[in-house]
């Protein structure tokens, strides 16, 4: 904890950390597998959030790497017979693999020209996957044999929600530390500034590599788990949309921040469940307004990211270091510092 | 920038606050007492959504039909429903949160999501029927509580496969009976080809060669060049109406002389409207009548759309699969209520497998589920389009 040195730090951390432990005994199933979305998308945003917000590398293949975490894992179980452990932690490193190979054209290209790059990425995979019929099924779905911890099912929603708060908080546990070392300083340099990093001794395409390897491998982590909790996948998953999808996710919550991915992850799984559940109201409220209400829905989700952009570019994170920073000083109307 | 922010921080907040107090409330919604409730999901904006709106306007219907007639014994249907835009996701949370309102059924919509739920339903023991007709989904000891109302994808295959292989012997065809498959790039496109119509094409000597057509394509000239090449004079489409249509523009233009299938999906009144010109001489295998077809089956439905002002020529035969998938399971729900027992997930499932012969008034054969065999009807009429309307072209076939 020497890393928490501010005791409002710690007591905010040991609340959410209580909140985490007592929610799945509240809250109802559909909390519970609104819970367990955000945590698959908080790791798949975190592995994003390292590649885009940390080390500045855009991309778009986002739903591409985690179809292959889901399919290797899934595959690797269902032909292979391999324990899901182990089947995860294979399709975390196979993804990291294909991660590097994806990353190979950042060696000459950067900014948009990467992210075109990213998207053929996003259009091999998915077409792999469909066509690869005696690999993955094609576009039929892969049923995926169910997880199993001392002969209880883990994919409930009570007994997954265990597994993907470990994960999430282990992904969110190592990219913080992640960007108190020398790697993740170097990455951050090389999104700053890469001619500047190269000049102070950074190896710049090895650092791209190795962001391009990180973030592919906790993305695969999302993409596995998507398997084992759903039981079921197909490549109708892991579209461009979902790409974008995460792409939104830390730009909402906040590039390059820990707990904006937390953010953006929970604001962009909660916003339509939200959207739809005050859209039901007015459907026994004004019927004569529900037959707009799906296309009003649609509009309203992207609202309020055209919103986020315009008001609060840094996102999510941004918002709430400004509510920390007015109750630091408040009743006050400045910070400390700030009126020099 | 200081005061918009703030305003900005006040404005998402509310919104925030809002839809956590609607959200928190909506489940606790004031119910009658004696309130029957249905879970429903529709496709009302995705890619499926060209047929997925009349189907949804027809369960919607049939309950308002149902509710203004005394309900079932009395007792008011209240349907929960949400569009969830083809997605899966989306569908497993609102089947979550509307089986925790209360809903004892649920009419599912596509393929992916109902595989996807199929564990869970069974799980959760609530009857589910779906507008996919996968044919493994009536499989009663694969998945117990999903109830196929209609004629399954790959009976429906086999059943236009036959009839391409009688038609060809009858037009002087030598040797086998070339066919394009055209399907959906999806578990649903692909379903009729691997439950049974590839093993089937081989035994009964038809060459079958399915292409897949790309999610939003616009124009099909690569495929349909292979397909001039491979010289298939029958092309059968695994689709909904809208790339249907522009399917068959394209080949139309291109010249392709064959005869073009719609399986249920394609085959409606919407493809007259997107394909025009185009539509005609086109064989449906349609298992819920056209609403232009005039047998009793369809005349209350008839009369419902009357009542509202609507005309039922402009809707498409999913309006009336919609409306006899609901009316099937209400009848699953009248007889647990006849026989007095608790209404319960469990015992409508019970229920529905007693139903022996279900008359349909025409609008599709006589329904029958068994403990065993979820797959209420086993044949359908084919159609052809002609001046504009869907004109019965066969007596009802069923699958070999």
């Amino acid at each position: 904890m020497g890393l928490r040195r501010v005791p409002a730090e710690r007591v905010r951390l040991g609340l959410f950390a209580a909140a985490l432990l007592v929610f799945p005994f509240l809250a109802s199933p559909y909390w519970l597998n609104l819970a367990n979305q955000i945590a698959i998308a908080t790791i798949g945003a975190l592995g994003l959030n390292i590649l885009v917000g940390y080390t500045g590398q855009i991309s778009l293949g986002q739903g591409a790497f985690m179809a292959v975490g889901a399919y290797t894992s899934a595959l690797l179980t269902l032909r292979l017979g391999l324990p899901w452990g182990v089947s995860i932690a294979a399709a975390c490193l196979a993804t990291a693999a294909v991660g590097v190979f994806f990353g190979l054209p950042s060696l000459r290209l950067k900014g948009l020209y990467l992210a075109i790059s990213t998207l053929a990425a996003q259009e091999i995979v998915e077409w792999v996957v469909t066509h690869w019929t005696a690999l993955t099924g094609g576009v039929e779905a892969v049923v995926v044999p169910a997880p199993q911890l001392f002969g209880q099912r883990l994919n409930t929603d009570f007994g997954f929600y265990w597994l993907g708060i470990i994960l999430a908080g282990g992904t969110a546990l190592f990219t913080a530390n992640l960007f108190r070392s020398r790697i993740g300083r170097s990455f951050v340099a090389v999104r700053d500034q890469d001619i500047a990093a190269s000049v102070i001794g950074v190896n710049v395409f090895g650092t791209k590599l190795l962001a391009f390897a990180t973030s592919s491998f906790f993305v695969g982590l999302a993409g596995a788990l998507t398997a084992y909790y759903r039981n079921i996948i197909s490549w109708e998953r892991f579209t461009l949309e979902t790409s974008v999808l995460y792409l939104a996710m830390i730009i909402v919550g906040g590039l390059g921040t820990i707990r904006g991915s937390l953010f953006g992850a929970a604001l962009i799984t909660l916003l339509p469940a939200m959207i739809a559940t005050a859209g039901r109201e007015l459907q026994q409220s004004a019927p004569a307004a529900a037959a707009l209400l799906p296309s009003v829905q649609q509009a309203a989700f992207g609202l309020v990211i055209i919103l986020f952009l315009v008001f609060e570019p840094e996102g999510l994170s941004k918002l709430w270091r400004n509510v920390k920073d007015y109750f630091y000083v408040w009743p006050f109307a400045y910070r400390r510092g700030e009126g020099r | 920038m200081r005061p918009s922010r703030s305003f900005f921080v006040a404005v998402a907040a509310g919104c925030l606050a809002l839809s956590v107090a609607l959200a928190a409330c909506g489940g606790s919604g004031e119910r009658a007492e004696d309130e029957i409730l249905i879970g429903a999901i529709f496709d009302l904006t995705g890619p499926t959504a060209d047929v997925g709106i009349d189907y949804a306007d027809a369960v919607r219907g049939h309950v308002d039909w149902l509710n203004a007639r005394g309900g079932i014994q009395g007792r008011p249907v209240r349907l929960i429903y949400q569009d969830y835009g083809y997605q899966v996701d989306r569908a497993e949370q609102l089947y979550t949160q509307f089986v925790q309102e209360g809903a004892l059924i649920f009419m599912g919509w596509g393929t992916g999501d109902t595989e996807a739920l199929r564990l869970r339903i069974t799980e959760d023991r609530i009857p589910f029927s779906s507008a996919s007709l996968s044919h493994v989904l009536g499989d009663a000891h694969e998945s117990p509580y999903n109830f196929l109302v209609a004629t399954s994808y790959s009976d429906q295959f086999r059943i236009v496969l036959r009839w391409i292989a009688e038609d060809h012997r009858a037009n002087g065809g030598a040797g086998n009976a070339r066919v394009a498959f055209m399907h959906n790039a999806s578990p649903f496109g692909l379903s009729p080809w691997v439950q049974g119509g590839e093993d089937y094409a081989r035994e009964i000597g038809v060459d079958v060669t399915p292409y897949e057509m790309p999610r939003g394509a616009t124009d099909y000239t690569a495929e349909f060049s292979r397909i001039g090449q491979s010289g298939a004079r029958y092309v059968v489409f695994q689709n909904t109406s809208a790339p249907a249509a522009v399917a068959l523009r394209n080949a139309r233009g291109l010249g392709i002389d064959a005869t073009f299938v719609c399986l249920n999906w394609c085959a409606n009144a919407l493809l007259w409207r997107l394909a025009a010109d185009a539509a005609e001489g086109v064989v449906g295998a349609i298992p819920w009548a056209p609403l232009t077809d005039d047998v009793p089956g369809v005349r209350d439905i008839r009369d419902y759309l009357g009542s509202r002002g609507e005309d039922y020529a402009g809707k498409t035969n999913a309006f009336t699969q919609g409306w006899w998938t609901m009316a099937v399971f209400v009848e699953g729900i009248r007889r647990v209520l006849d026989s007095g027992r608790e209404l319960t997930g469990e015992n409508i499932k019970r229920a529905l497998e007693t139903i022996d012969g279900l008359d349909t008034g025409g609008a599709g054969p006589p329904l029958t589920f068994t403990p065993s065999d979820h797959r209420g009807s086993k044949g359908l009429r084919l159609f052809r389009a002609e001046d504009g309307r869907w004109t019965p072209l066969t007596e009802v076939l069923t699958a070999p």
